[in-house]
């Protein structure tokens, strides 16, 4: 990953780049656990594909800003699955944040990392990612319940319902969109915030 | 014991206790696997969180046991499934979360890393991340509380601006506190060409290969289950 990021890139990634990450990774996991608190209701279970790319776009826009170089986008977004990982989530975000950084890294690299468009695109690429937390449920929904009959039957009732096989493209995709409008409600705060307080 | 034995047994247990992976043979190992952080905890001489844990552990399969075997059903039974179910499932992984983070400085974590041979790419965000957790939730709990005061909380009179109005104060200071950070890492020479040197001894002993094999087990079932 090293020797491939590094060779890309116009200049290796520094110090400052890698802390910036780290930095901007860790807000958007305190903020998305918070959101997730709201999956113990069952029925906002999948409301959380469209809350976190929306509230989380906020946090993002203001880490493209500080995105100049190859190799940024796909770590954090490698990291945000790994840290779905162990929160619990499985496995399967941690695989989706890996195809899912690089290839939102190449489109804002195709804009430049300066280009709205982009910019917008590569977030809703990136939220994809959320999707994972969400697969194991349609992959395997009896064996997924069985291991959690402890949530009660009423609980595994409701998601089952809520949770039939049509709608995994749905999730998919309003992850996406609510990626592409989580980064316009970001862009606007910017303006309306960020650059009056002078830390874009 | 090994900064890497540690995340090796963090991630089998959300895998498999809380991520529920591996199906019906792997249940069996689950109880075991749920007591491992209480036992670290007590070695690590944390005798109040563990036994809070264990106890708190033991009532919830308790109550979840009895309510399944007596039928109980209704708005009562949902609410003691839903809260005992979530802290049952959850409190092994938090403690295991709370004993790595306690018990590991950042640069035995650092250490470690490096050992299992990770880019500085993604040891630098890491361990920041490490490092800016507790700061990141102790200010947003510092603009609730502020936030409150103004009615501005889910259950008060402004609940619809709660985002705008929590969100931005925390990023800004978020990105202020980052910003010192960073200056502090370079200045300690983070960004530096030369290799850094490290003066943490880590490595494998008795207690980590224990350890170690008892975490393959449920690792092995997942890929032979897998494969066939």
């Amino acid at each position: 990953m090293d020797g491939v990021i590094t060779k890309k890139s116009n200049g290796k990634l520094g110090g400052k780049d890698l802390i910036n990450i780290g930095i901007y990774a860790a807000i958007y996991c305190v903020i998305m656990t918070a959101i997730s608190m709201l999956g113990f209701i069952p029925v906002l279970m999948p409301s959380l594909a469209v809350l976190c790319p929306l509230i989380g776009g906020i946090t993002m826009m203001l880490f493209y800003t500080k995105v100049k170089k190859f190799g940024m986008i796909t770590i954090i977004t490698v990291l945000i699955g790994a840290f779905l990982w162990i929160t619990g989530m499985g496995y399967w975000p941690f695989i989706f944040g890996i195809i899912c950084g690089v290839v939102a890294d190449l489109i804002a690299k195709g804009g430049n990392y300066a280009s709205k468009k982009m910019t917008m695109l590569s977030h809703g690429i990136m939220n994809i990612t959320i999707f994972g937390c969400f697969l194991p449920l349609y992959l395997d929904i009896d064996g997924y319940f069985a291991s959690r009959t402890s949530y009660g039957s009423d609980y595994v009732n409701v998601l089952k319902t809520i949770f039939q096989p049509w709608t995994a493209p749905i999730i998919l995709g309003c992850a996406f969109v609510f990626g592409v409008l989580g980064a316009l409600l970001g862009m606007s705060f910017m303006k309306k915030h960020f650059e009056k307080a002078g830390i874009v | 014991m090994d900064p890497r034995t540690k995340l090796l047994i963090l991630i089998t247990i959300t895998t498999f206790a809380l991520g529920g992976a591996g199906g019906k043979r792997v249940e069996a190992l689950v109880p075991v696997l749920c007591m491992m952080p209480f036992l670290l905890l007590i070695t690590a001489k944390r005798f109040k969180t563990a036994v809070i844990g264990i106890f708190l552990f033991w009532v919830t399969t308790f109550l979840l046991g009895f309510a399944n075997t007596h039928g109980m059903s209704g708005f009562l039974y949902y609410i003691l499934l839903g809260s005992c179910g979530i802290l049952g499932r959850f409190l092994p992984c938090i403690m295991m979360g709370r004993y790595l983070m306690e018990s590991t400085t950042v640069s035995e974590f650092n250490a470690a890393m490096k050992r299992m041979h990770v880019s500085d790419n993604f040891i630098i965000p890491m361990s920041v991340m490490f490092r800016f957790f507790p700061t990141v939730i102790d200010e947003a709990e510092s603009i609730g509380c502020a936030m409150k005061m103004r009615g501005i909380s889910l259950t008060g009179k402004h609940a619809s601006k709660i985002i705008e109005y929590r969100m931005v104060p925390l990023m800004t200071c978020c990105v202020n506190i980052g910003e010192e950070l960073s200056a502090a890492a370079l200045t300690r020479g983070l960004g530096g060409n030369v290799k850094r040197t490290n003066i943490c001894k880590i490595g494998f002993r008795m207690q980590d290969y224990v350890a170690m094999a008892l975490c393959l087990i449920p690792w092995i079932l997942l890929i032979v289950d897998v494969v066939k």
